[in-house]
Protein backbone atom coordinates (compact mmCIF):
# COMPACT_ATOMS: atom_id res chain seq x y z
CA UNK A 1 0.00 0.00 0.00
CA UNK A 2 1.78 3.59 -1.02
CA UNK A 3 0.44 6.82 -0.76
CA UNK A 4 -0.17 7.23 -5.00
CA UNK A 5 -3.37 8.43 -4.66
CA UNK A 6 -3.55 9.00 -8.14
CA UNK A 7 -3.41 5.42 -9.35
CA UNK A 8 -6.55 4.91 -7.83
CA UNK A 9 -7.99 7.85 -9.54
CA UNK A 10 -6.66 6.72 -13.30
CA UNK A 11 -8.29 3.12 -12.75
CA UNK A 12 -11.46 4.31 -11.92
CA UNK A 13 -11.85 6.79 -14.92
CA UNK A 14 -10.56 3.57 -16.92
CA UNK A 15 -13.27 1.94 -15.00
CA UNK A 16 -15.72 4.57 -16.04
CA UNK A 17 -14.62 4.48 -19.38
CA UNK A 18 -15.73 0.77 -19.56
CA UNK A 19 -19.05 1.57 -18.19
CA UNK A 20 -19.54 4.13 -20.92
CA UNK A 21 -18.82 0.97 -23.99
CA UNK A 22 -21.43 -0.81 -21.64
CA UNK A 23 -23.51 1.07 -23.43
CA UNK A 24 -22.82 0.73 -27.10
CA UNK A 25 -22.60 -3.04 -25.91
CA UNK A 26 -26.14 -2.84 -24.99
CA UNK A 27 -27.68 -0.69 -27.56
CA UNK A 28 -25.11 -2.06 -30.85
CA UNK A 29 -27.47 -2.64 -33.41
CA UNK A 30 -24.70 -5.42 -35.27
CA UNK A 31 -23.39 -8.20 -33.42
CA UNK A 32 -19.96 -7.05 -34.63
CA UNK A 33 -20.84 -3.44 -32.41
CA UNK A 34 -20.90 -5.38 -29.28
CA UNK A 35 -18.15 -7.45 -29.91
CA UNK A 36 -16.08 -4.24 -30.73
CA UNK A 37 -17.91 -2.54 -27.35
CA UNK A 38 -17.19 -6.22 -25.05
CA UNK A 39 -13.30 -5.99 -26.48
CA UNK A 40 -12.80 -1.92 -25.76
CA UNK A 41 -14.44 -3.21 -22.02
CA UNK A 42 -11.86 -6.14 -21.92
CA UNK A 43 -8.85 -3.95 -22.37
CA UNK A 44 -9.76 -1.30 -20.13
CA UNK A 45 -10.54 -3.32 -17.17
CA UNK A 46 -7.51 -4.96 -17.85
CA UNK A 47 -5.42 -1.40 -17.56
CA UNK A 48 -7.23 -0.57 -14.15
CA UNK A 49 -6.53 -3.91 -12.64
CA UNK A 50 -2.66 -3.03 -13.69
CA UNK A 51 -3.02 0.36 -11.92
CA UNK A 52 -5.08 -1.32 -8.76
CA UNK A 53 -2.28 -4.04 -8.63
CA UNK A 54 0.53 -1.27 -8.42
CA UNK A 55 -1.08 0.50 -5.88
CA UNK A 56 -2.23 -2.06 -3.47
CA UNK A 57 1.18 -4.10 -4.13
CA UNK A 58 -0.77 -7.48 -4.77
CA UNK A 59 1.41 -9.18 -7.61
CA UNK A 60 -1.91 -11.65 -8.03
CA UNK A 61 -3.75 -9.17 -9.87
CA UNK A 62 -1.21 -8.99 -12.64
CA UNK A 63 -1.89 -12.78 -13.51
CA UNK A 64 -5.73 -12.44 -13.70
CA UNK A 65 -5.32 -9.61 -15.76
CA UNK A 66 -2.57 -11.56 -18.35
CA UNK A 67 -5.55 -14.08 -17.98
CA UNK A 68 -8.32 -11.84 -18.89
CA UNK A 69 -6.25 -10.11 -21.97
CA UNK A 70 -5.66 -13.44 -23.26
CA UNK A 71 -9.52 -14.60 -22.65
CA UNK A 72 -10.56 -11.45 -24.24
CA UNK A 73 -9.37 -11.99 -27.35
CA UNK A 74 -10.08 -15.29 -27.82
CA UNK A 75 -14.02 -14.78 -27.48
CA UNK A 76 -13.49 -11.77 -29.79
CA UNK A 77 -12.08 -14.39 -33.11
CA UNK A 78 -14.42 -16.91 -32.00
CA UNK A 79 -17.61 -14.45 -32.82
CA UNK A 80 -15.48 -13.18 -35.90
CA UNK A 81 -15.69 -16.70 -37.24
CA UNK A 82 -19.11 -17.32 -36.10
CA UNK A 83 -19.96 -14.61 -38.30
CA UNK A 84 -18.02 -15.67 -40.61
CA UNK A 85 -20.84 -18.39 -42.77
CA UNK A 86 -23.01 -16.54 -45.33
CA UNK A 87 -26.09 -17.95 -43.69
CA UNK A 88 -26.38 -14.03 -42.23
CA UNK A 89 -26.22 -12.32 -45.30
CA UNK A 90 -29.11 -10.71 -46.46
CA UNK A 91 -30.47 -11.14 -49.41
CA UNK B 1 9.69 13.38 -7.33
CA UNK B 2 10.27 13.52 -11.31
CA UNK B 3 10.04 10.44 -11.45
CA UNK B 4 6.69 10.11 -9.97
CA UNK B 5 5.74 13.60 -12.54
CA UNK B 6 7.15 11.29 -15.68
CA UNK B 7 5.04 8.46 -14.73
CA UNK B 8 1.62 10.67 -14.21
CA UNK B 9 2.10 12.01 -17.62
CA UNK B 10 2.44 8.33 -18.88
CA UNK B 11 -0.46 6.60 -17.55
CA UNK B 12 -2.10 10.19 -17.88
CA UNK B 13 -1.54 10.29 -21.65
CA UNK B 14 -3.04 6.50 -21.85
CA UNK B 15 -6.49 7.18 -20.51
CA UNK B 16 -6.44 10.25 -22.80
CA UNK B 17 -5.98 8.12 -25.48
CA UNK B 18 -8.31 5.68 -24.00
CA UNK B 19 -11.40 8.67 -23.93
CA UNK B 20 -10.52 9.41 -27.07
CA UNK B 21 -11.38 5.59 -28.34
CA UNK B 22 -14.55 5.54 -26.03
CA UNK B 23 -15.88 8.47 -27.70
CA UNK B 24 -15.04 7.17 -31.00
CA UNK B 25 -16.86 3.87 -30.35
CA UNK B 26 -19.84 6.15 -28.90
CA UNK B 27 -20.51 8.42 -31.49
CA UNK B 28 -19.08 7.27 -34.91
CA UNK B 29 -21.54 6.36 -37.56
CA UNK B 30 -21.11 2.79 -38.49
CA UNK B 31 -19.87 -0.14 -37.66
CA UNK B 32 -16.26 -0.32 -39.52
CA UNK B 33 -15.46 3.25 -38.35
CA UNK B 34 -16.13 2.28 -34.53
CA UNK B 35 -13.86 -0.45 -34.96
CA UNK B 36 -11.25 2.06 -36.46
CA UNK B 37 -11.97 4.12 -33.23
CA UNK B 38 -11.44 1.58 -30.97
CA UNK B 39 -7.83 0.70 -31.72
CA UNK B 40 -6.79 3.80 -29.93
CA UNK B 41 -7.23 2.11 -27.04
CA UNK B 42 -5.26 -1.37 -27.39
CA UNK B 43 -2.09 0.72 -28.89
CA UNK B 44 -1.28 3.80 -27.30
CA UNK B 45 -3.65 3.38 -24.10
CA UNK B 46 -2.50 -0.03 -23.23
CA UNK B 47 1.22 0.72 -23.60
CA UNK B 48 0.85 4.42 -21.92
CA UNK B 49 0.01 2.89 -18.96
CA UNK B 50 1.99 -0.19 -18.94
CA UNK B 51 4.87 1.71 -19.62
CA UNK B 52 4.20 3.80 -16.61
CA UNK B 53 3.41 0.91 -14.70
CA UNK B 54 6.92 -0.62 -15.99
CA UNK B 55 8.70 2.42 -14.68
CA UNK B 56 6.94 2.51 -10.96
CA UNK B 57 7.68 -1.13 -10.81
CA UNK B 58 11.24 -1.70 -11.61
CA UNK B 59 12.92 1.39 -10.14
CA UNK B 60 10.93 2.64 -7.47
CA UNK B 61 9.60 -0.29 -5.75
CA UNK B 62 12.29 -2.87 -7.25
CA UNK B 63 10.12 -5.58 -8.08
CA UNK B 64 11.23 -7.30 -10.76
CA UNK B 65 9.21 -10.12 -10.89
CA UNK B 66 5.78 -7.08 -11.73
CA UNK B 67 7.27 -5.36 -14.35
CA UNK B 68 8.46 -8.29 -16.57
CA UNK B 69 4.92 -9.29 -15.91
CA UNK B 70 3.19 -5.81 -17.15
CA UNK B 71 5.65 -6.42 -19.63
CA UNK B 72 3.80 -9.81 -21.12
CA UNK B 73 0.53 -7.84 -20.64
CA UNK B 74 1.61 -5.12 -23.00
CA UNK B 75 3.26 -7.88 -25.35
CA UNK B 76 0.32 -9.83 -25.57
CA UNK B 77 -1.70 -7.47 -26.28
CA UNK B 78 -0.16 -5.51 -28.66
CA UNK B 79 0.86 -8.71 -30.97
CA UNK B 80 -2.82 -10.67 -30.56
CA UNK B 81 -5.19 -8.33 -30.67
CA UNK B 82 -5.15 -7.38 -34.63
CA UNK B 83 -5.90 -11.18 -34.97
CA UNK B 84 -9.62 -10.03 -33.60
CA UNK B 85 -9.73 -7.34 -35.31
CA UNK B 86 -9.50 -8.82 -38.71
CA UNK B 87 -11.87 -11.82 -37.51
CA UNK B 88 -14.40 -9.08 -36.98
CA UNK B 89 -14.57 -6.96 -39.77
CA UNK B 90 -14.21 -9.85 -42.42
CA UNK B 91 -16.60 -11.94 -40.25
CA UNK B 92 -19.15 -8.79 -40.32
CA UNK B 93 -18.69 -7.86 -44.03
CA UNK B 94 -18.81 -11.44 -45.60
CA UNK B 95 -21.96 -11.73 -43.08
CA UNK B 96 -23.46 -8.72 -44.71
CA UNK B 97 -23.65 -5.97 -42.34
CA UNK B 98 -23.22 -2.88 -44.50
CA UNK B 99 -23.23 0.79 -43.82
CA UNK B 100 -25.82 2.69 -44.21
CA UNK B 101 -24.62 5.34 -46.14
CA UNK B 102 -22.44 3.72 -49.07
CA UNK B 103 -18.47 4.04 -48.77
CA UNK B 104 -16.45 6.21 -50.69
CA UNK B 105 -14.91 3.35 -52.52
CA UNK B 106 -15.65 -0.36 -52.22
CA UNK B 107 -13.02 -2.84 -53.89
CA UNK B 108 -14.20 -5.47 -51.41
CA UNK B 109 -17.63 -5.85 -53.14
CA UNK B 110 -16.89 -6.67 -56.40
CA UNK B 111 -15.95 -10.34 -54.77
CA UNK B 112 -19.84 -11.18 -54.08
CA UNK B 113 -21.65 -10.17 -57.34
CA UNK B 114 -22.98 -7.79 -55.71
CA UNK C 1 -0.22 -30.14 -42.52
CA UNK C 2 3.17 -30.35 -42.88
CA UNK C 3 5.49 -32.58 -40.96
CA UNK C 4 6.77 -31.62 -37.72
CA UNK C 5 10.82 -30.59 -38.08
CA UNK C 6 13.32 -31.15 -35.30
CA UNK C 7 14.43 -27.69 -35.86
CA UNK C 8 10.61 -26.02 -35.35
CA UNK C 9 10.42 -28.54 -32.07
CA UNK C 10 13.61 -26.72 -30.49
CA UNK C 11 12.32 -23.12 -31.35
CA UNK C 12 9.15 -23.25 -30.16
CA UNK C 13 10.80 -25.49 -26.23
CA UNK C 14 13.04 -21.81 -26.44
CA UNK C 15 10.32 -19.91 -26.95
CA UNK C 16 8.07 -21.62 -24.18
CA UNK C 17 10.64 -21.67 -21.93
CA UNK C 18 11.47 -18.16 -22.11
CA UNK C 19 7.83 -17.40 -21.12
CA UNK C 20 7.66 -20.21 -18.49
CA UNK C 21 10.87 -17.77 -17.11
CA UNK C 22 9.42 -14.36 -17.72
CA UNK C 23 6.00 -15.88 -15.60
CA UNK C 24 7.72 -17.48 -13.01
CA UNK C 25 10.80 -15.35 -12.37
CA UNK C 26 13.14 -17.75 -9.94
CA UNK C 27 15.46 -20.01 -10.60
CA UNK C 28 14.50 -22.65 -7.94
CA UNK C 29 15.39 -26.03 -10.08
CA UNK C 30 12.00 -27.43 -8.81
CA UNK C 31 9.99 -24.72 -10.67
CA UNK C 32 13.06 -25.66 -13.66
CA UNK C 33 12.15 -29.29 -14.00
CA UNK C 34 8.25 -28.45 -14.39
CA UNK C 35 8.71 -25.67 -16.86
CA UNK C 36 10.55 -27.91 -19.34
CA UNK C 37 8.95 -30.73 -19.06
CA UNK C 38 5.67 -28.49 -19.71
CA UNK C 39 7.85 -26.82 -22.53
CA UNK C 40 8.79 -30.52 -24.24
CA UNK C 41 5.01 -31.54 -24.16
CA UNK C 42 3.83 -28.14 -25.84
CA UNK C 43 6.62 -28.07 -28.58
CA UNK C 44 5.61 -31.98 -29.17
CA UNK C 45 1.94 -30.94 -30.23
CA UNK C 46 2.52 -27.11 -31.22
CA UNK C 47 5.13 -26.49 -33.46
CA UNK C 48 3.41 -27.71 -36.77
CA UNK C 49 1.15 -25.02 -36.60
CA UNK C 50 3.96 -21.99 -35.57
CA UNK C 51 6.86 -22.61 -37.59
CA UNK C 52 7.37 -23.92 -41.59
CA UNK C 53 10.36 -22.33 -42.70
CA UNK C 54 13.75 -21.75 -41.67
CA UNK C 55 13.87 -21.74 -38.19
CA UNK C 56 16.97 -20.31 -36.81
CA UNK C 57 17.07 -16.96 -39.04
CA UNK C 58 17.17 -14.81 -36.12
CA UNK C 59 21.14 -15.37 -35.69
CA UNK C 60 22.03 -13.30 -38.67
CA UNK C 61 22.62 -10.18 -36.84
CA UNK C 62 21.78 -8.00 -39.70
CA UNK C 63 18.12 -8.99 -39.35
CA UNK C 64 18.23 -8.92 -35.67
CA UNK C 65 19.24 -5.48 -35.76
CA UNK C 66 16.93 -4.16 -38.41
CA UNK C 67 14.29 -6.09 -36.18
CA UNK C 68 14.79 -3.77 -33.09
CA UNK C 69 15.15 -0.14 -35.60
CA UNK C 70 11.20 -1.59 -37.30
CA UNK C 71 10.25 -1.41 -33.53
CA UNK C 72 11.19 2.27 -33.44
CA UNK C 73 10.02 3.18 -37.14
CA UNK C 74 6.38 1.45 -36.01
CA UNK C 75 6.14 3.30 -32.90
CA UNK C 76 6.45 6.72 -34.37
CA UNK C 77 3.86 5.75 -37.23
CA UNK C 78 1.68 4.36 -34.61
CA UNK C 79 2.39 8.08 -32.77
CA UNK C 80 1.42 9.72 -35.49
CA UNK C 81 -1.49 7.87 -36.57
CA UNK C 82 -3.31 7.57 -33.11
CA UNK C 83 -2.93 11.20 -32.65
CA UNK C 84 -4.71 11.68 -36.04
CA UNK C 85 -7.54 9.61 -35.16
CA UNK C 86 -8.07 11.17 -31.49
CA UNK C 87 -8.53 14.51 -33.20
CA UNK C 88 -11.26 13.08 -35.03
CA UNK C 89 -12.69 11.70 -32.37
CA UNK C 90 -12.57 14.65 -30.06
CA UNK C 91 -13.89 16.38 -32.80
CA UNK C 92 -17.36 14.66 -32.99
CA UNK C 93 -16.34 12.29 -35.38
CA UNK C 94 -17.36 14.58 -38.04
CA UNK C 95 -14.99 14.81 -41.06
CA UNK C 96 -14.55 11.16 -41.68
CA UNK C 97 -14.54 9.65 -45.17
CA UNK C 98 -14.44 5.87 -45.26
CA UNK C 99 -13.64 2.94 -47.79
CA UNK C 100 -12.45 0.01 -48.44
CA UNK C 101 -8.94 0.28 -51.14
CA UNK C 102 -7.55 -2.60 -52.63
CA UNK C 103 -3.53 -2.57 -52.90
CA UNK C 104 -0.97 -4.37 -54.01
CA UNK C 105 1.87 -6.07 -52.02
CA UNK C 106 5.61 -6.54 -52.73
CA UNK C 107 6.15 -9.11 -49.85
CA UNK C 108 6.46 -12.67 -50.15
CA UNK C 109 5.73 -15.59 -47.37
CA UNK C 110 3.86 -16.44 -44.52
CA UNK C 111 5.30 -14.01 -42.06
CA UNK C 112 6.19 -11.23 -43.90
CA UNK C 113 2.32 -10.94 -44.86
CA UNK C 114 1.23 -11.32 -41.43
CA UNK C 115 3.19 -8.81 -39.97
CA UNK C 116 2.66 -6.28 -42.55
CA UNK C 117 -0.91 -7.15 -42.08
CA UNK C 118 -0.75 -6.69 -38.37
CA UNK C 119 1.20 -3.50 -38.41
CA UNK C 120 -0.99 -2.00 -40.63
CA UNK C 121 -4.34 -3.03 -38.67
CA UNK C 122 -2.63 -1.83 -35.35
CA UNK C 123 -2.00 1.67 -36.88
CA UNK C 124 -5.35 3.46 -36.15
CA UNK C 125 -7.24 4.79 -39.17
CA UNK C 126 -5.99 1.11 -41.54
CA UNK C 127 -7.40 -2.37 -41.12
CA UNK C 128 -6.59 -5.53 -43.31
CA UNK C 129 -9.84 -7.31 -43.94
CA UNK C 130 -8.22 -9.96 -46.48
CA UNK C 131 -5.47 -11.11 -48.36
CA UNK C 132 -5.71 -12.31 -51.94
CA UNK C 133 -3.46 -13.10 -54.93
CA UNK C 134 -4.18 -12.61 -58.21
CA UNK C 135 -1.35 -13.46 -61.02
CA UNK C 136 1.59 -13.24 -58.78
CA UNK C 137 0.54 -9.92 -57.33
CA UNK C 138 -0.37 -10.13 -53.45
CA UNK C 139 -3.08 -6.96 -52.78
CA UNK C 140 -4.52 -6.66 -49.45
CA UNK C 141 -7.67 -5.21 -48.69
CA UNK C 142 -7.92 -2.45 -46.33
CA UNK C 143 -10.34 0.00 -44.73
CA UNK C 144 -9.38 3.32 -44.76
CA UNK C 145 -11.12 5.80 -42.29
CA UNK C 146 -9.99 8.82 -44.70
CA UNK C 147 -9.81 7.89 -48.26
CA UNK C 148 -7.76 11.16 -49.79
CA UNK C 149 -6.41 8.54 -52.81
CA UNK C 150 -8.33 6.51 -54.81
CA UNK C 151 -5.52 4.98 -57.11
CA UNK C 152 -4.14 1.89 -55.51
CA UNK C 153 -0.50 2.50 -56.16
CA UNK C 154 -0.52 5.91 -54.54
CA UNK C 155 -3.19 4.97 -51.75
CA UNK C 156 -0.36 2.06 -51.07
CA UNK C 157 2.83 4.48 -50.34
CA UNK C 158 0.54 6.77 -47.88
CA UNK C 159 -1.22 3.31 -45.73
CA UNK C 160 2.07 1.30 -45.62
CA UNK C 161 5.10 3.50 -47.52
CA UNK C 162 7.79 2.67 -44.60
CA UNK C 163 6.82 -0.13 -43.15
CA UNK C 164 7.00 -2.39 -46.22
CA UNK C 165 10.18 -1.25 -46.93
CA UNK C 166 11.51 -2.30 -43.70
CA UNK C 167 9.79 -5.65 -43.60
CA UNK C 168 11.37 -6.53 -46.72
CA UNK C 169 15.03 -5.39 -45.74
CA UNK C 170 13.86 -8.31 -42.81
CA UNK C 171 12.62 -11.10 -44.37
CA UNK C 172 14.92 -10.79 -47.42
CA UNK C 173 16.57 -14.11 -48.51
Amino acid sequence: MSNWIELVIFAVLLAAFAVINLYRLCKGPTPGDRMTAGDSMDILITCAMVLFAMYTGRTILLDISIISAMLGIIDTMLVGRYLDNGRWRKK
Amino acid sequence: MILRIVIDVLIGLGAIFALAGTIGVQCMPDLYSRMQASTCITTLGVMGVALGGILYEAILMGNAAAAVKIGVILLLVITINPVGAHAIMKGSYRGGFRPDKPMETDDFREDFNE
Amino acid sequence: MPKTKFSAVCSTFVICMAFWLALTWTLDPQELIAGVIVSIVAALFSARFFIHEKAFWFFNPVKALSMVAYVFVFLWELIKANVDMAKRCFGGCKNINPGIVKVPVDVDGLYPEAMLANSITLTPGTITLDIAEEDGQNYFYIHWIDVSETDRVKAGEIIKGRMERWIRRIWSK
